[in-house]
């Protein structure tokens, strides 16, 4: 099959996916307990039984949920609009792209931090096996990636706030708050730093480890002793031979983080007082919030199918077996 | 500038559809009402100077104070007020947080610029706290919508009131709000320029942002953080005895109620319900849920409201005596098996006791009660219940036999009251516990029009001996409302138990420590 007949498979399954998700998730938090007006209201509020049923009425929950809920979503999706947040009233496009940009920021840059760093970590390690580099970076990448977020977070939070006088959560200080974020650049940087530097460590264990035993396998081959037999220096062997199959696995698991990492990185929102998406999903299924809700998991389910696809094109680059089936 | 950080953010600064106390914190400093409730508990003029009702009780007058300006400068009328007043009237869906208060109005109209009037379909005996919660709305920002949907999607990012505080900025995606000292309010210059809101997600970095001094204010501290502050140094914790309560819930649907409850016919035995209460150790609960931050409750009407005008104080507890609880048990003809459960014929005395999962203290005050319960004979298995199943569980269904949750009553019982009544037990109503007495339903309409205070707190205090003896709920413990700031940076706040140091009135003669 051509480059190009693979691509298009993929892009079809990829929509068709999309289109599975979107149904399953609308039946799905239909059928979770409770009432949504109910949970959106709250228990401590007083508002009548009559006008709760108004509420309802608005929200078109008195209609059967399928096929008259159903089409009335899908319907409003194809004009191009998520509908409005029942708990925030904001229409739910508008809290999406708010939220997305902020999580973006924050593991977009812990991501590719981890990366490249936890790559060329494990790169050396595998290059200088059991030697005392090889078992101080596995030890630390073991212990990083063993290491309960909550609670790396929170020590960073209270001892980068005390001693280097971090803030203790947010995205910019109430003084910049309004200002367009590239104005305020060096006051949001020192909000990232904890939050980053969390998340950066957290994922870089596992970076490390995975190429770490790529790169072993990798050097294991008879065609890297056959390298050396020519005489190649051993950074031509690596670089030439083995970096690019052992790239295999890593970029396999980049695209999984990147897909997943748009559902934020919950914990560390949370600990960090960072408002992102994750935080958005948790509030939204904790409301009830269906619009928010369906709109969030549209949301993730794009950027999941999105990102495996772009590791599909990858391979096609990276791996000459991918572009002969 | 005061820097107060908070759990959450206000969820819209629209007053028609505000549902989270944060958002009422904001309308409070910077919206303004005829009418508010002093320290003491009484409701005394904000906005209203004086007032004064028929002797009928169904035609009120309201005099406004002088030199009341909006934020944008204009002088606010009589004919403002009852703007906001005719609106909810007309649209009572559309104002859904607010309609309640309005209820029985018929008539609101503007005499000249100081008076206005409000007709009644019968006499309203909480007028002045209803009022109380009547933010009046900027007319123009709230004229010409036309649907429900229309009036609560309006954000009003520029909350245009009369308060001591006007609105700076809120932007919704770093949660932060600024309010600055409005220089032209009528009852004198704030003392601080601004008010910062900043939200944080989590406790622990709350009282960390308090440490560190980021923050001048906590609104939300856990109960198991409070002791800590105590050894903070410049921070000083403040426990006030809130109106929140705790309860052990009773299903009290009757039997021959459609559709029938899922229960143990034995709860509805008055001496197993009066072997439970003596068998709860209330004061050992305050100090293992609450880390001794609440005192033991009695009553529905928390001693807090109306400054005390309202509990029952006649009321005197059962006490904690597992001997009694036994005996009474073994009188009413439970016989305790090899397992140390009691049973009458078939009936065991085994119940679920259910509790919502999203509170951290009620799995522990589960367990003592489990055992404590266990000592007595009855078995009770604790299970924590995702709050949207235990709502669908309770009301109007009646599937479960105890559970443990908690009511925020309002300042003015006649909310809480109204949780026990019959037509309540409906979808969408508030009762849980599914009691049903025709008397106690007669006496809350009652004490809805008993306009002379007295002979209103005469039947509430009937309402609650009648509940306290039947039992719908256990009431475990009062919670104290806990708040904490940098004393070493301001100074003068007022304590309340509605609005804990935060009202207007506080925050408006708060000042920096020099």
């Amino acid at each position: 099959m051509t480059r190009r007949g693979y691509l298009a498979r993929k892009i079809g399954l990829a929509v068709i996916t999309i289109l599975v998700v979107v149904v399953i998730n609308f039946l799905l938090f239909r059928v979770l307990p409770g009432d949504p007006v109910r949970s959106v209201i709250g228990r401590n509020v007083r508002i009548s039984i009559q006008t709760q049923h108004a509420l309802r009425e608005q929200f078109g929950l008195d209609k059967p949920v399928f096929p008259d809920q159903f089409l009335d979503t899908v319907g409003q999706w194809m004009r191009g609009n998520l509908g409005i947040s029942w708990s925030l009233r904001r229409p739910v496009g508008d809290v999406l792209v708010a939220k997305l940009w902020n999580t973006l920021l924050l593991i977009g840059l812990g991501q590719i931090l981890s990366i490249v760093l936890g790559v060329a970590l494990g790169l050396v390690a595998g290059w200088k096996r059991k030697t005392a580099v090889d078992m101080a970076a596995l030890t630390f990448s073991l212990i990083a990636w063993a290491t309960p977020t909550f609670w790396l977070g929170i020590i960073f939070l209270a001892a980068g706030s005390t001693w280097l006088g971090l803030p203790t959560g947010g995205i910019v200080t109430p003084a910049n708050v309004g200002k367009p974020l590239y104005t305020v650049i060096p006051d949001l940087a020192r909000h990232l730093v904890l939050p980053t530097l969390t998340l950066t460590i957290l994922y870089l264990g596992e970076y490390m480890l995975i190429m770490r035993s790529s790169i072993l396998e990798v050097l294991g081959e008879d065609y890297i002793l056959t390298a050396k037999a020519k005489g190649m220096s051993h950074w031509q062997v690596l670089r030439r031979h083995a970096l690019k199959n052992a790239m295999l696995p890593i970029v396999t698991l980049i695209a999984l983080n990147l897909g997943f990492t748009v559902s934020g990185a919950i914990y560390i929102e949370t600990v960090f007082s960072y408002d992102g998406l994750g935080r958005m999903f948790q509030t939204a299924l904790v409301k009830q919030d269906y619009p928010l809700l369906q709109g969030a998991f549209l949301l993730l389910a794009v950027s999941v199918i999105i990102a495996n696809l772009l590791a599909d094109v990858l391979y096609t680059y990276l791996d000459p077996r991918v572009r002969a089936t | 500038m005061l820097n107060v950080g908070w759990e959450g953010a206000p969820d819209t600064l629209n007053p028609a559809y505000a549902f989270l106390t944060e958002a009422y914190t904001i309308f409070d400093l910077v919206y303004g009402t005829l009418t508010t409730q002093a320290a003491t508990g009484e409701y005394v003029g904000y906005l209203a100077d004086t007032w004064s009702h028929s002797d009928d009780g169904l035609t009120w007058t309201f005099t406004l104070k002088d030199g009341i300006k909006w934020h944008d400068g204009k002088p606010l009328t009589a004919a403002d007020v009852a703007f906001t007043l005719n609106a909810v009237m007309a649209d009572p869906d559309g104002w859904a947080t607010v309609s309640n208060y309005v209820s029985g109005f018929t008539e609101v109209s503007a005499t000249d610029d100081k008076t206005l009037t409000i007709v009644t379909e019968y006499p309203v005996s909480n007028m002045e706290y209803r009022l109380s919660w009547l933010y009046l709305a900027y007319p123009p920002d709230f004229e010409g919508f036309e649907t429900a949907e229309d009036l609560q999607n309006f954000s009003n990012f520029e909350l245009i009131g009369t308060g001591p505080f006007k609105m700076s900025t809120f932007d919704e995606d770093a949660r932060i709000l600024i309010l600055e000292a409005n220089d032209d309010y009528h009852g004198g210059l704030p003392t601080i320029d601004q008010i910062v809101f900043q939200t944080y997600d989590n406790a622990d970095a709350l009282i960390q942002a308090l440490k560190v001094g980021e923050i001048d204010m906590v609104l939300d501290v856990p109960f198991s953080a409070f002791a800590a502050l105590s050894d903070m140094e410049g921070v000083k914790p403040v426990g006030l005895p809130g109106s929140y309560f705790d309860e052990l819930i009773i299903n009290s649907v009757p039997a021959d109620h459609d559709p029938a409850p899922n229960k143990n016919p034995a709860l509805d035995d008055p001496a197993v319900r009066l072997a439970m209460a003596y068998a709860i150790n209330k004061e050992d609960m305050v100090d293992v849920g609450l880390f001794g931050l609440g005192v033991p409750g009695d009553t529905i009407v928390p001693p807090q409201l109306g400054g005390g005008y309202w509990h029952n104080d006649d009321i005197q507890d059962v006490p904690f005596d597992l001997t009694k609880g036994n005996e009474i048990l073994e009188s009413a003809g439970y016989v305790k098996g090899a397992d140390g459960v009691r049973a009458k014929g078939d009936v065991r005395l085994e119940f679920r006791l259910q509790f919502p999962s999203d509170n951290s203290y009620y799995p522990r005050m589960a367990d003592s009660m489990t055992g404590w319960f266990g000592e007595i004979g009855i078995k009770t298995t604790p299970e924590a219940v995702d709050p949207d199943s235990l709502y669908a569980a309770t009301t109007p269904v009646g599937d479960y036999d105890l559970v443990i949750w908690g009511w925020g009553p309002d300042p003015d019982p006649d909310f809480i009251l109204s949780v026990m009544t019959s037509d309540q037990f409906v979808e969408g109503g508030w009762s849980d516990s599914g009691y049903m007495n025709p008397e106690y339903d007669q006496l809350y309409l009652d004490q809805q029009q008993a306009i002379d205070r007295e002979a209103r707190r005469d039947i509430i205090w009937e309402m609650q001996k009648m509940a306290f003896d039947d039992r719908p709920y256990i009431v475990l413990n009062y919670e104290y409302l806990l708040r904490a700031y940098r004393s070493d940076r301001f100074t003068g706040f007022i304590e309340t138990p509605t609005w804990g140091i935060e009202s207007f009135q506080s925050l408006l003669q708060v000042k920096p420590v020099q």
